[in-house]
């Protein structure tokens, strides 16, 4: 069987200057003369893909994943023919078409009706083909009684709607998708999937780029990509847990901010040194599954007398590999509220807060830390990225995340000065 | 990608003309929406440019018409000079203003500049419609030479059209390429008989000979008129240069095709 895409020992090089050039900028070039390093390149030059082969067969779908830059979309570009490698051999059979850019040449000021004719052709369908899908197409994009509006004058939505039913239709042997499903509503969303695994299982050969993991892990295989080389290739899920690993060994944790008000020395008249993450038997962890129970140990030091001292600690979704598209990426919330009233620190101490049933959504947090003193309207001390925890994999059959979570505050040891 | 056999590459250009004809319709459909003249104003500008020469050559300074009256010979000239400048003007930026059609996706790239050219044959098919009605008014009837228009209007693409695709490539690669043609043009027209015969003898004669505009420009009124213009040996050789043109031009266009997606 012949590969129905294939990369054979594939390199690209780049350049980081502007590409656009001017006689002026030519004659320049010309008396300095061009001065290439050891590798072949010019100081402005770099590779995009080093030396990258693989092949996807007619019914399988490959997932590309690696983080921004290291060189997924140029795989897709030299797929398509936008791009040619400067050295290998880039082989494509059949129709090479897809979701890279939907809705190319659209023009806002004519209707629906003469951009599904634009569009059409531009994705390498004739006019018989175009005449002949025209009402698939419009039933498709459920744009019937729109499709004398001009273009412009569509939602966001609807012109990624019809965008993306011309490019289902126009019937591709090599389908190429690029992080577009990432608009329109979820039922758009589900269209799509639906209709990449039809085509999969219609024998053609699919090509994904994105940072839905839940998506990538669905495909035939992955290949991961940094830095435009092969780090793995193979079992989809093989592939992104070495992509997991590595990004999380890429991670740092800055203290991102930090507030508090002084004393008269200078230092904070209290603040909140540490907090320790343990799971329900006081053992450290930094990650916790789906329904575990969490402790957090916040160790504080008051230079001060803190009066009615107030604890509180927010966790943030802070994880571009699974994008949660809330208003506000915060998820979790503990407040001690008025569990110390009655208390006036000075001195060294800890203080612990045990949440049951934690049930959040999958990915990275960053923890952020508040202390008040009485009111509790604004802080006294605040510190960003103190830890970081990771949530698991959650099972979504034992319901779904909670944005309430029940707490029990304690005050556990406390040495006076 | 192994290279494609020149047989291949034609294939692929012929199936894009699909594409190029949707592209260019697209274009005049935008370029005359929301006015109210509409596709009228293709007749303004070879108009209003027809009636200050005729003032400037019959009132100001005389010029030899060859036996025609002054406005027809001249309407004849700037017509299709026009198509001829608006091809490549409008090619000159095909490329850099869909940049995101080039760089985004992939089809045969000449499509855009044949979309040009179509484009540009709309304006010059209404602007004839002109000179049916000057010919009536000063009572010109053609002439059997009428039946070689094909040809003539066949030479005249094939310069145009070998020389949209050097300038549409070539201005991805210097942006100043557009600018030079603005001049170029400029300096060409007057270089051509366009609102003046060029000289068959004399120092000038070499300008009827190199350049081939002077005689395809002739030969359409030749044609249309039954006046005579110019001689076949000139138009022969402009038929030469301009399919050496053509067939250098679109090689040419190819070979720098490979990095569109990178220049865009």
């Amino acid at each position: 069987m012949t590969a129905a895409a294939e990369f054979i020992s594939v390199s690209k090089r780049f350049s980081r200057r502007a590409k656009v050039r001017t006689l002026a900028g030519l004659a320049g070039q010309w008396l300095r003369g061009p001065k290439r390093g050891p590798d072949g390149l010019l100081p402005h030059e770099f590779m995009a893909l080093q030396d990258v082969s693989f092949a996807v067969q007619p019914g399988e779908s490959l997932g590309i994943v690696g983080p921004n830059g290291s060189g997924k979309s140029t795989i897709l570009k030299l797929l398509f023919r936008i791009l040619r490698p400067d050295r290998g051999q880039v082989v494509t059979k059949g129709r090479v078409g897809g979701l890279i850019e939907l809705g190319a040449g659209f023009h806002p000021y004519l209707s629906g009706r003469e951009n599904v004719s634009i569009n059409g052709a531009i994705l390498g369908m004739s006019r018989a083909d175009i005449r002949r899908q025209y009402e698939a197409i419009v039933e498709f994009s459920g744009l019937a009684e729109f499709m004398d509006m001009p273009v412009k004058d569509y939602s966001s939505g609807m012109y990624a709607r019809l965008a993306f039913a011309i490019a289902a239709h126009a019937n591709p042997d090599v389908l190429l998708v690029d992080e577009v499903l990432a608009v329109g509503d979820a039922g758009f969303q589900l269209k799509c999937y639906d209709w990449m695994a039809r085509m999969r299982t219609s024998g053609r050969a699919v090509i994904t780029v994105s940072h839905d993991m839940y998506a990538m892990a669905a495909s035939t295989r992955c290949l991961f990509i940094k830095s435009g080389q092969v780090k793995a290739h193979g079992d989809a899920r093989q592939v992104i847990e070495a992509y997991l690993t590595d990004l999380s060994r890429d991670r740092h944790d800055p203290v991102l901010e930090t507030n508090f008000i002084k004393t008269a020395d200078g230092v904070p008249r209290a603040e909140i040194k540490s907090v320790e993450l343990l799971d329900g038997l006081g053992r450290p962890v930094t990650s916790i599954g789906h329904g575990a129970n969490l402790m957090l140990r916040f160790h504080y030091h008051a230079a001060e007398q803190v009066h009615s001292p107030i604890f509180a600690l927010t966790l943030f979704h802070d994880d571009p590999r699974y994008p949660l598209n809330l208003p506000r990426h915060y998820l979790f919330h503990v407040f001690s509220g008025p569990a110390f009233a009655d208390q006036t620190l000075k001195g060294s101490g800890t203080v612990e807060v045990l949440v049951e049933d934690v049930r959040l959504p999958v990915g990275c947090y960053r923890a952020k830390t508040y202390l008040f003193e009485r009111d509790g309207v604004s802080p006294i001390f605040v510190q960003d990225g103190v830890a970081r925890l990771e949530v698991d994999r959650p099972d979504w059959s034992d319901g779904r995340p909670l944005l309430e979570h029940r707490q029990r505050w304690t005050i556990t040891s406390h040495v006076s000065t | 990608m192994s290279p494609m056999s020149i047989t291949a590459e034609l294939r692929e250009v012929a199936g894009a003309r699909g594409l190029a004809w949707m592209l260019a319709s697209r274009e005049v459909r935008v370029r005359y929406k929301h006015t109210v003249l509409g596709i009228g104003w293709a007749l303004a500008l070879p108009v209003a440019l027809m009636l200050v020469f005729t003032f400037l050559f019959t009132r100001v300074a005389k010029v030899d018409a060859g036996g025609l009256p002054y406005p027809v010979f001249v309407f004849l000239g700037l017509v299709p000079w026009q198509l001829h400048a608006n091809i490549l003007s409008g090619a000159a930026r095909c490329l850099t203003d869909q940049r995101n059609l080039v760089t985004k996706v992939y089809f045969a790239r000449e499509a855009l500049p044949l979309s040009v050219v179509l484009s540009a044959l709309v304006d010059f098919a209404v602007a004839m419609t002109v000179l049916a009605a000057l010919m009536a008014w000063y009572g010109i009837a053609p002439g059997p030479g009428l039946a070689l228009v094909p040809v003539v209007l066949a030479v005249q693409l094939a310069l145009a059209t070998g020389l949209a695709l050097v300038l549409s490539a070539a201005n991805l690669l210097y942006r100043d390429v557009q600018y030079v043609l603005q001049v170029g043009l400029q300096v060409w027209m007057f270089a051509s008989s366009v609102v003046y015969p060029i000289p068959r003898t004399g120092n000038l004669k070499w300008l009827a000979w190199l350049n081939p505009m002077t005689p395809i420009l002739d030969a359409w009124r030749t044609c249309i008129t039954g006046a005579h213009f110019g001689l076949a040996p000139e138009f022969g050789l402009a038929a030469l240069i301009s399919v050496v043109v053509l067939v250098a031009g679109w090689r040419w266009f190819r070979r720098m095709e490979r990095v569109f997606g990178e220049l865009a």
